[in-house]
């Protein structure tokens, strides 16, 4: 089988800190990593061409450095690459990603005919988690979205067979293929990537797509197709705390100050605690 | 204010403000600008100074100072105020509508009340008239039922195809969606098709009435910042809204408001199909922590079997139940559901009390909405001590029998385990 997954580089959010003084992000020292949900997509593709046999793309639309990102995914085992990279891409929103995304699997497809695409539950920088469910309705594939194993695909009757993490339990599910998945965390962590394959994943050759290669008219892609604008982003307001009860000092008379306060000046909301408790 | 070698004025980047949006690329008449380790970098030579970029900057990190004429504002298409209504897609889970919808219906009102038009709702599902006159009873002023097999279940095709139709029947200007799994799954499929604008998660939405938009604001970057994102010229603006962030309304019974029928144009393809339902073991009979008022939660530093059943009864005696951090769920001590976080549940109870939780924005992002903090410590510099509004600095284990004690002392009506949930 053919299996396309879709990776994003993203900044490794969790470096990311914010400038007390200034109330802004800082950004310096952040690194680039391939979205850790991403991975997991690419490592799930793994397991099944071992289990089934066949091949891995991996795609990325991105600015060329994301090259970087498409080697980390080819030394866990993906076959090939290809870098969707073009100015008429830059400042997309998902409607023109999944536009992009969409028209690369259709070219791959030409060649090799996509069984199935997988994508991770969401990117860590966006966070939209709409760009999965966006590639799969603009190719009329099933779409099973949060996905937590894979545990079927059955070639005689062309069908996937999924459990999907969804409200109050999970779903057990069987959908024809081609199909699109986007993969939760607990599908498992990549393996480590060995030696040969480091080398491999080094030398081989990423290609390199742009509006012209995917043919779509650049009005629909990037900045230009994308209906949503960002218009500000601003650091999220701080909340003001309150002063400190030093416990460790002297804890009966912190936590007596402490409730001595809030009796005071939360009265009211204590009041409707305590009574809604009284209720039950 | 630089200038390159041909002397033209260049606008210039603040590399610590760009969060890599890649807009000012996307922007840039001369492909000027690239993207050079993760920020927008400008070559000067290529720059003509046009100060289009500026414009269009989100994170105000380009510097350019030369005057420019302001760009007059745009009226509106024509094609555009053929779209009115605010409509809220009621989503129902076996003949329960999700409590998110009716928080919605609240802000709904709020938005149409700005911009003089109706609530809507949106209703597909089977034997859904009980729902559609409790839609009513929250502030819905038309709402259009889709009743049909068809809809029985969730399939993202079926009920992706059943809101396209409801609006470009309909027409609304703007439509909410719960950010449930199923909401998310969904949104992206209508506004797919459509062609027009999802903004994701979002945690504030307001009117800019000047240009009639929806101004919707959401936490992105693992909510280490907020954005706002604006739907200029497509319809309808399209946005999934956080559970628990929107004050659900009072539900007024005798409100009135109209009931209509839509006919499904119906689903013919082939279709997965669901082969079962395992209600999650640890989810039956669980206490959604969203909607519990006092909340005691439980951080690494307070991972210990020792103290659970203490902070338990902390707990019950606020009428409260116990939640936690990521770390504490990775071990195993407390099920996934109990989670507080970005990965959890957003939660905005009248007392969240944290005990040993260091405050990781992952986790701050979830919970900043509570009505009051109090956090317990051994660290002052903690970034949970910072924003609570009762830090206390101390190890817990000291503290919550000092804390049960007092408030017992002060309450004394009140039985330790006495209220159970
Ligand atoms: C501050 C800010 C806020 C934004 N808010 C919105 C918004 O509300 N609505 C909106 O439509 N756009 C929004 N965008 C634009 C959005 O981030 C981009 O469209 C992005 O390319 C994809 O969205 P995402 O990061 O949310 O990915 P998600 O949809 O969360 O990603 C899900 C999966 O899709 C795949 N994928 C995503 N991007 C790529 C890619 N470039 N290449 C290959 N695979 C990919 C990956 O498998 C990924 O795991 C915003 C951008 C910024 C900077
Ligand atoms: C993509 C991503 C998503 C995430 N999502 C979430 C999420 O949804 N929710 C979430 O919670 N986390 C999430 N995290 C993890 C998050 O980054 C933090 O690691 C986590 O919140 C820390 O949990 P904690 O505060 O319990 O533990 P720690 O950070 O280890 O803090 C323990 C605290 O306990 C204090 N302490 C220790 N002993 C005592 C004592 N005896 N008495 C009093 N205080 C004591 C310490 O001073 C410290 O402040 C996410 C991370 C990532 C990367």
């Amino acid at each position: 089988m053919h299996i396309v997954c879709c990776i994003k580089q993203v900044p490794d959010t969790t470096q990311v800190k914010i400038d007390p003084e200034t109330n802004t992000l800082i950004r310096s020292g952040v690194e680039s990593i391939c979205n850790p949900y991403d991975v997991v997509a690419v490592e799930a593709a793994v397991k099944l061409v071992e289990k089934y046999s066949g091949k891995i793309t991996v795609i990325t639309m991105g600015p060329p450095q994301a090259d970087s990102a498409l080697r980390e995914c080819l030394s866990i085992g993906a076959t090939d690459a290809v870098l969707l990279s073009d100015r008429a891409f830059a400042g997309a929103d998902t409607l023109a990603t999944s536009h992009t995304l969409a028209s690369a699997v259709k070219k791959l497809s030409e060649t090799e005919p996509v069984d199935l695409i997988i994508c991770g539950k969401q990117a860590i920088d966006g966070d939209t988690a709409q760009t999965g469910p966006g590639v799969a309705t603009r190719l009329g594939y099933n779409q099973f979205t949060y996905v937590s194993e894979i545990l079927k695909v059955d070639a005689a009757k062309n069908t996937i067979t999924v459990r999907r993490e969804i409200e109050g339990g999970c779903q057990v599910i069987e959908g024809s293929l081609p199909a699109l998945l986007s993969v939760e965390l607990e599908l498992g962590a990549p393996r480590y990537a060995t030696l040969p394959e480091l080398v491999r994943s080094l030398r081989q050759e990423v290609k390199v797509w742009g509006a012209k290669e995917l043919g779509v008219p650049a009005e629909t892609l990037g900045l230009k197709g994308s209906p949503t604008s960002v218009k500000q982003i601003f650091a999220p307001a701080p909340r003001k705390g309150g002063a400190p009860f030093d416990a460790a000092a002297n804890k009966e008379q912190a936590v007596q100050g402490f409730l001595d306060t809030i009796f005071k000046n939360d009265s009211a909301i204590l009041a409707e605690v305590l009574k809604s408790e009284n209720k039950g | 204010m630089p200038k390159n070698l041909k002397g033209k004025d260049i606008a210039d980047i603040i590399p610590d403000k760009c969060i890599g949006c890649q807009i000012c690329i996307g922007e840039c008449p001369t492909k000027a600008i690239e993207m050079v380790g993760g920020v927008a970098k400008i070559d000067p030579e290529l720059c003509i100074g046009c100060g289009k970029c500026v414009d269009v900057c989100p994170a105000n990190c380009i510097l350019f100072e030369k005057p420019r004429k302001k760009k007059a504002a745009v009226a509106q298409k024509p094609a555009l105020a053929e779209y009115k209504g605010v409509a809220v897609f009621v989503e129902t889970h076996d003949g329960r509508a999700a409590d998110v919808s009716w928080e919605l219906m609240g802000k709904a009102r709020e938005l149409a009340e700005k911009l003089g038009v109706q609530v809507l709702g949106f209703l597909p599902g089977v034997s859904t008239e009980a729902i559609a006159k409790e839609a009513i009873a929250y502030g819905c002023d038309v709402v259009y039922v889709m009743d049909n097999p068809l809809l029985k279940m969730y399939l993202p095709k079926v009920y992706g195809k059943a809101l396209v139709q409801l609006c470009n029947e309909v027409k609304p200007e703007i439509v909410l969606i719960g950010a449930t799994p199923l909401g998310r799954d969904v949104s992206s499929v209508v506004a797919t098709i459509i062609e027009t604008g999802l903004t994701a998660d979002c945690t504030g939405l307001d009117i800019d009435k000047e240009q009639r938009l929806l101004m919707m604001t959401r936490p992105t970057f693992g909510g280490n910042i907020m954005a706002t994102i604006l739907c200029r010229n497509h319809r309808p603006q399209m946005s999934t809204v956080r559970p628990m962030v929107m004050k659900m309304p009072k539900k007024d019974p005798a409100r009135r408001g109209e009931i209509r029928m839509v006919e499904f144009e119906g689903y013919t393809d082939p279709l997965p199909s669901i082969i079962d339902f395992i209600p999650r073991a640890s989810d039956v009979g669980e206490v959604d922590i969203a909607r519990v008022p006092v909340l005691v939660v439980i951080g690494k530093g307070a991972c210990n079997s020792q103290y659970f059943p203490m902070l338990e009864g902390l707990a019950h005696l606020l009428g409260g139940t116990v939640a936690c951090s990521r770390p504490v769920v990775q071990a195993g001590f407390l099920p996934y559901v109990r989670q507080v976080g970005q990965t959890g549940k957003t939660v905005a109870p009248k007392l969240y009390i944290g005990v040993a939780v260091s405050g990781a924005v992952q986790h701050l992002v979830g919970m900043q909405g509570s009505e009051r903090i109090i956090a317990i410590n051994t660290d002052r510099h903690a970034p949970m001590m910072q924003i609570a509004d009762y830090p206390i600095i101390g190890d817990y284990a000291q503290v919550v029998p000092q804390l049960i004690e007092g408030i017992k002392a002060r309450v004394p009506t009140l039985k330790a385990g006495s209220a159970k949930l």
